[in-house]
């Protein structure tokens, strides 16, 4: 895949608001769900194999997905088209600082592009459990995992570790299910 | 406080905290507002929210943090901090790849699996806990999902159509 093509691919997920989710439910609509690029599998374990990885989880999955993509280039094509949006509106916003900090339009984003946001993160979220919810014991995983990440604040990669290690013990290849 | 210094604060919160936008705060708090005094509670608060409204990653505030303090330099040179790590994430893919085929690694595959589809709605019920406060934010939100689920709009449109209405709600009521 060209260079430009990668680019473009991370740079309107890099326009999603609502932070990584954001990023994820666009990412998941562009390369799984439209352009078949990766399978559903596949990018639930490069999300996995990001969160292990310490930096930002997004970061990480774009230079796993660009490096597949288009080697060690695609890796800085799908960096920058990630990080160029929010790094341009980012510093903006920080020289406007004394201008814009009492204005009216901070207030409005919550009314408007940040729950719009996050219906795209769950309905990704929903399609990706897809790929989970017809094998009884990755549902259990994922039930685990959820109880433990919202109620007990676990750290995300001990679950997803401690998720694989119970899984490499007790499970066998996916046809087997 | 040195631009050297600022960008190795960044690299060491970054990792300890696996790039977690709101667990790097307080350490960025206690070591840039309390213990060094080069920022106020305000400007980092104000980071932390700019980057939240913009697009992209959350953890893009570290920009901000840099600009105002080392101006464009600042800003790049911190933005690189939580960037490069993720190159780490090109031996653990190589790793994993060759052991794929092991009995024990596509086990272990199901449970990262598993675990990924869990964490992932725990953090869409965390933001949703932070972000659906209003009705008018629940009005924009079930219009969104219609609109990406039933009626599969593109992505722009989900985001603009539902937000106009959002727009127009609140300058009604």
């Amino acid at each position: 895949m060209s260079l430009g093509r990668i680019f473009w691919i991370f740079f309107r997920a890099g326009l999603a608001f609502g932070g990584g989710l954001g990023i994820l439910a666009v990412l998941e609509r562009e390369v799984v769900t439209r352009r078949h690029i990766v399978t559903r599998e596949e990018f639930l374990t490069t999300y996995a194999l990001g969160r292990i990885v310490p930096t930002g989880t997004m970061t990480a999955v774009a230079v796993g997905i660009g490096h597949r993509l288009g080697g060690f280039g695609g890796t800085v094509a799908a960096l920058l088209g990630l990080t160029l949006p929010a790094f341009v509106s980012t510093v903006g916003l920080t020289a406007a600082y004394r201008q814009l900090q009492d204005t009216r339009g901070f207030a409005l984003l919550s009314v408007t592009l940040l729950p719009a946001a996050l219906s795209l993160v769950v309905a990704a979220a929903v399609n990706l459990a897809r790929s989970a919810i017809d094998r009884r014991p990755e549902m259990v995983l994922a039930v685990a995992a959820l109880i433990a990440s919202l109620l007990f604040h676990v750290n995300p990669a001990i679950i997803l570790l401690a998720s694989g290690l119970g899984g490499a013990l007790l499970l066998g290849p996916p046809t087997s299910a | 406080m040195t631009l050297g210094q600022l960008v190795g604060l960044v690299l060491l919160f970054n990792a300890m905290t696996f790039g977690n936008g709101p667990v790097m705060i307080p350490l960025l708090r206690e070591s840039l507002v309390s213990g060094r005094g080069v920022l106020t509670t305000d400007e980092l608060l104000y980071a932390f929210t700019v980057a939240r409204i913009t697009p992209g990653p959350a953890n893009s505030y570290v920009a901000s943090i840099g600009y105002m303090l080392f101006g464009l330099p600042g800003a790049a040179l911190c933005a690189l901090a939580v960037v490069v790590p993720g190159y780490l994430m090109l031996p653990l893919q190589y790793g994993y790849g060759l052991l794929r085929s092991a009995r024990a690694v596509s086990g272990f595959t199901r449970g990262l699996i598993g675990a990924s589809v869990g964490l992932i709605f725990a953090a869409s019920i965390e933001m949703a806990r932070g972000s659906l406060t209003t009705p008018g934010s629940w009005i924009v939100f079930v219009l969104a999902i219609v609109a990406a689920t039933v009626l599969r709009w593109n992505t722009l449109l989900v985001l603009l159509v539902p937000s106009a209405i959002g727009l127009m709600l609140s300058a009604l009521l």
